[in-house]
């Protein structure tokens, strides 16, 4: 049975049981609450240490009252850095290799940033549609250029989420197909081929993680120009 | 799960009916169930073989089928699901292969590391606690310290009051005795000065007295009586003149 390179990117299911819901919240009880105790086991004591360091690095730069946004985007960021390296599993389904979940998230975390920065200080968050320092007679086109980029910000969130983590799946399928499809005939090159995938798998490893932490720190620099 | 049925039957609202229920339930099991003090963690996880088998299962299998009994288990399984094509090679077992090795020698390789890095992590939180400690009871053994000096302090402080006693006392024994002197000086001079009186008086009586005597006798003197004396002197002076020439040449 030939499978088309893009099945792996089909929300599976099983006997018409759609099981995305099961891929998206199991990776949950890969990190437990936070116990009683003082001191905790490695596990425990590496995922808080971990995402204590995150938040107070990403929250930095940010203004005391967008601190709100702390644990929002603390829990975005173990999500998609869980999605993402949990795909890199085989046999596994990466939901944020789906359009429809990261416009989700980014549509609404975007439009969110920007309906604050309007309703509470919005001469400040118009101002951010004219650069400093920019000469007066560009003031229009700048003006006209800052709003498509601040209406192309979701989408781009998105498709870049979207896009680098398809690709890099698509990659690695590619590549491990051709490998097993030469191991029997020309096994020289599917050594090359093999070679290759091994550096992808470590790229995508890497992408994997960067991906996350991107799309966090620009929704951090979007609270930041607005809160 | 028979206690937690047993806490839903019974509908209580006093929680510690509840609570009394369930821990009577818990007496079935074995372990100790108390919630303080917190049990501690074991030091090491479960022992695993090969990183992913728990050694359960070699204990399990060692009875009846020895020590190869697990693997020929799991080599039986595995050729038995290639075999019947229950787990088809396709290009994801490539993959899996792959990405296996990647992690297989991550861990063998920053496994230790990293374990070390979080036990850090765990030992520094410790380590700041016990820096407190430390700091709150050394300065508290210096304050114990600080106070025995005081109360040794105290103690010669009543050495101190003494001498100033002492010194006080001396000045105004001095100071006494200064006035006694005064005193004795002023009623000498006193006196003194009323011996110089008298003395000016007899001085004067006597003066006066001596001045009435020359006066009359000098007043009573003849001129006949000078004119003789005044002879007898020059005869005497003459004899004695002689006698002295005569005492010389002799």
């Amino acid at each position: 049975m030939t499978l088309s390179l893009f099945d792996q990117f089909l929300s599976p299911v099983v006997c018409w049981i759609p099981l995305v819901a099961i891929a998206i919240t199991l990776p949950w009880i890969l990190f437990p609450s936070p116990t009683t105790r003082w001191l905790n086991n490695r596990s425990l004591a590496s995922q808080n240490w971990f995402l204590s360091q995150a938040t107070s690095q990403i929250f930095l730069p940010i203004n005391p009252p967008g601190h709100k946004w702390a644990l929002l985007l603390s829990s975005l960021l173990i999500f998609l850095t869980t999605m993402n390296t949990a795909g890199l599993l085989p046999y596994t389904f990466t939901p944020t290799s789906q359009l429809s979940i990261n416009m989700g998230l980014a549509g609404a975390l975007w439009m969110g940033v920007v309906i604050l920065g309007m309703r509470t200080q919005p001469t400040h968050s118009l101002g951010h549609l004219l650069p400093e320092g920019a000469p007066a007679l560009l003031t229009p086109i700048l003006v006209i250029i800052e709003t498509i980029s601040l209406f192309i910000r979701p989408i781009a969130l998105g498709v870049r989420l979207t896009a680098n983590l398809t690709a890099g799946h698509l990659l690695i399928q590619l590549t491990s197909t051709a490998t097993l499809a030469m191991l029997t005939i020309m096994p020289v090159t599917a050594i090359f081929t093999g070679i290759l995938l091994f550096l992808l798998a470590l790229l995508e490893a890497a992408v994997a993680l960067i991906q996350a932490y991107v799309f966090v720190l620009l929704l951090s620099l979007y609270l930041q120009e607005n809160v | 799960m028979l206690s937690r049925l047993q806490a839903i039957s019974v509908k209580v609202t006093d929680p510690f009916v509840s609570l009394s229920l369930v821990q009577a339930s818990r007496s079935l099991q074995t372990s100790s169930q108390r919630l303080a003090p917190v049990p501690p963690l074991p030091d090491h996880g479960g022992k695993v073989r090969h990183g992913l088998i728990p050694e359960e299962l070699f204990e399990f299998l060692y009875p009846k089928t020895g020590v190869t009994g697990p693997y020929m288990l799991g080599t039986g399984l595995i050729v038995y699901l290639l075999s019947k094509e229950l787990y088809v090679i396709n290009h994801e077992t490539i993959y899996a292969i792959c990405i296996g090795t990647i992690i297989v020698y991550g861990v063998k390789k920053y496994g230790a590391t990293v374990a070390a890095f979080i036990d850090s992590i765990n030992e520094e939180k410790v380590a700041k606690a016990q820096a407190a400690k430390d700091s709150h009871i050394s300065f508290l053994t210096e304050a114990i310290e600080n106070e025995k000096k005081e109360q040794w302090r105290v103690e010669g402080r009543g050495m101190l009051f003494d001498a100033k006693r002492n010194n006080v006392a001396m000045l105004l024994e001095t100071n006494y005795r200064e006035r006694q002197h005064m005193v004795t000086n002023e009623v000498k001079r006193r006196l003194d000065y009323q011996i110089a009186l008298q003395h000016l008086n007899r001085r004067l009586q006597q003066e006066h007295m001596i001045n009435w005597v020359e006066k009359n006798v000098i007043s009573s003197i003849t001129p006949q009586q000078e004119k003789e004396s005044i002879a007898k002197c020059i005869a005497d002076l003459k004899v004695l003149a002689k006698t002295t020439q005569a005492k010389a040449a002799a």
